[in-house]
């Protein structure tokens, strides 16, 4: 139901105890910058932006390769909260290699199975963060797909 | 107290990063970080310092409202705190959410509370130590307090709407965004499903920053006396009733008003813009 990459990582998060889940969201946190867009990278499309939903600014870059699948890089501004920064890092991970449509077509249920019900119960907003820019950049690429299939 | 004191009238209540290295070991000291961001404490914290956080540990998890008595006594058993314990709160966003720990601990009549001058970011921007490793602390025998200080240091809706009806002064600490009525939250903050934006009739707009400078800290006894008795007309004894969205911005007003100015009466309504907002019939006003 998930992609591999995503699945093994939902199988850690499951099999710990909450301080060690606690603490592995930290340590995805501590690796966040390594999904920055590294020198000479390019991307199909960019969408940086501060927004309403969330305390800084927050850049999503997606490469689509010939072979249709998606590649993320996130970049996060410094007021950027923990749980947005560790999910940035399990999401960018967890979705290499999949189609824009896989990611899109994905249910968001995985979330809680990561970070546990109780910080989804608590801090809703920040978690679901990061997983809603990504599938907001796979829908605008779709959609000028589309378009461009259309014109 | 004069209009332009020259120093704070509790400046006991303030500590810096100085004192922190020479009695955070103490066994009547505990350090207590609180925060916005749930993860924070865990990413590193001040050496010694224990975690409580806003929501599952001063909140009630059912009804909107905060701990019961035995359980405040059973969280400060488990972090080692006694009555006699002096508790010295710091936090992200400049003291926010410390700030309404403290008032919380105030509460249920913990009366040795301090603040951490600038908070989590002038320690972490002043190269201060920092630490991953949780203390553990021997469990003590907090005991269950008699009971919870609401009519003192908090107000609810209808004693915020007689603060409005006699004239009497309320001071909204949020934006001016949100004072005028233009949003219903801080930008880039989730909208939290309040209904009407605008204001308490009468009230004051005061944003909470106003009383801090730059690197977080707190703005001299002088500047504040100023901002908030005179450009808000407040006296020292003045009946007073500060809100913002949830009760944590208006809370580091609170302490300031009550601590730093030496206020006599200062009331935080913590139900604030998301109870006021949504409540059928509560008068509002815009612009």
């Amino acid at each position: 139901m998930y992609p591999p990459k995503l699945e093994a990582i939902i199988n850690l998060f499951e099999s710990l105890p909450e301080i060690e889940r606690r603490e592995t969201l930290v340590s995805y946190a501590d690796n966040a910058k390594k999904q920055e867009p590294h020198p000479g990278e390019k991307f199909t499309l960019e969408d940086v932006r501060k927004d309403e939903e969330c305390a800084d600014t927050v850049g999503v870059y997606l490469w689509v390769d010939d072979e249709g699948k998606a590649h993320f890089r996130m970049t996060l501004g410094p007021e950027v909260q923990t749980l947005t920064r560790a999910m940035t890092a399990i999401l960018c991970k967890g979705f290499d290699g999949r189609t824009p449509q896989e990611v899109l077509e994905l249910p968001d249920d995985f979330v809680t199975r990561i970070v546990g019900a109780e910080l989804v119960r608590v801090r809703s907003q920040t978690i679901f963060y990061a997983l809603a820019r990504i599938k907001g950049i796979c829908k605008v690429y779709l959609d000028r797909q589309r378009r461009a299939a259309v014109a | 107290m004069t209009t332009s004191p020259t120093q704070y009238a509790h400046p006991e209540a303030l500590v810096d990063a100085d004192w922190i290295e020479k009695n955070w070991k103490e066994n009547d000291v505990r350090i207590i970080e609180s925060n916005e961001d749930i993860l924070l404490y865990d990413t590193g914290h001040i050496p010694g310092a224990v975690h409580i956080d806003w929501r599952t540990d001063l909140q009630n998890q059912v009804i909107r409202d905060y701990i019961a008595p035995d359980q405040f006594a059973e969280l400060c058993s488990r972090n080692g705190i006694t009555p006699g314990t002096t508790c010295v709160f710091y936090g992200d966003k400049a003291n926010w959410w410390a700030c309404y720990a403290l008032w919380a601990f105030r509460l249920f009549g913990h009366e040795k509370v301090k603040i951490l001058n600038g908070g989590r970011d002038k320690w972490k921007a002043d190269g201060q130590a920092m630490t991953r490793e949780v203390p553990k602390y021997p469990q003590t025998n907090y005991p269950v307090p008699g009971k919870r200080y609401d009519k003192e240091i908090r107000a609810f809706a209808d004693e915020a709407l007689a603060q409005s009806k006699s004239g009497k002064p309320l001071i909204d600490v949020r934006s001016p965004g949100e004072f005028k009525g233009e949003i219903t939250h801080m930008a880039e903050y989730p909208q939290e499903g309040v209904l009407r934006g605008g204001h308490i009739p009468g009230a004051k707009s005061m944003p909470w920053q106003t009383a801090t400078k730059d690197d977080s800290t707190f703005k001299s006894a002088g500047e504040l006396a100023t901002i908030y008795l005179e450009h808000c007309g407040l006296k020292p004894d003045s009946d007073t009733v500060v809100y913002c969205r949830i009760g944590e911005r208006s809370s580091h007003t609170w302490f300031v008003l009550t601590y730093l100015l030496g206020l006599e009466n200062v009331r935080n309504y913590d139900g604030s813009w998301t109870e006021w907002g949504n409540k059928v019939g509560a008068p509002i006003e815009r612009g």
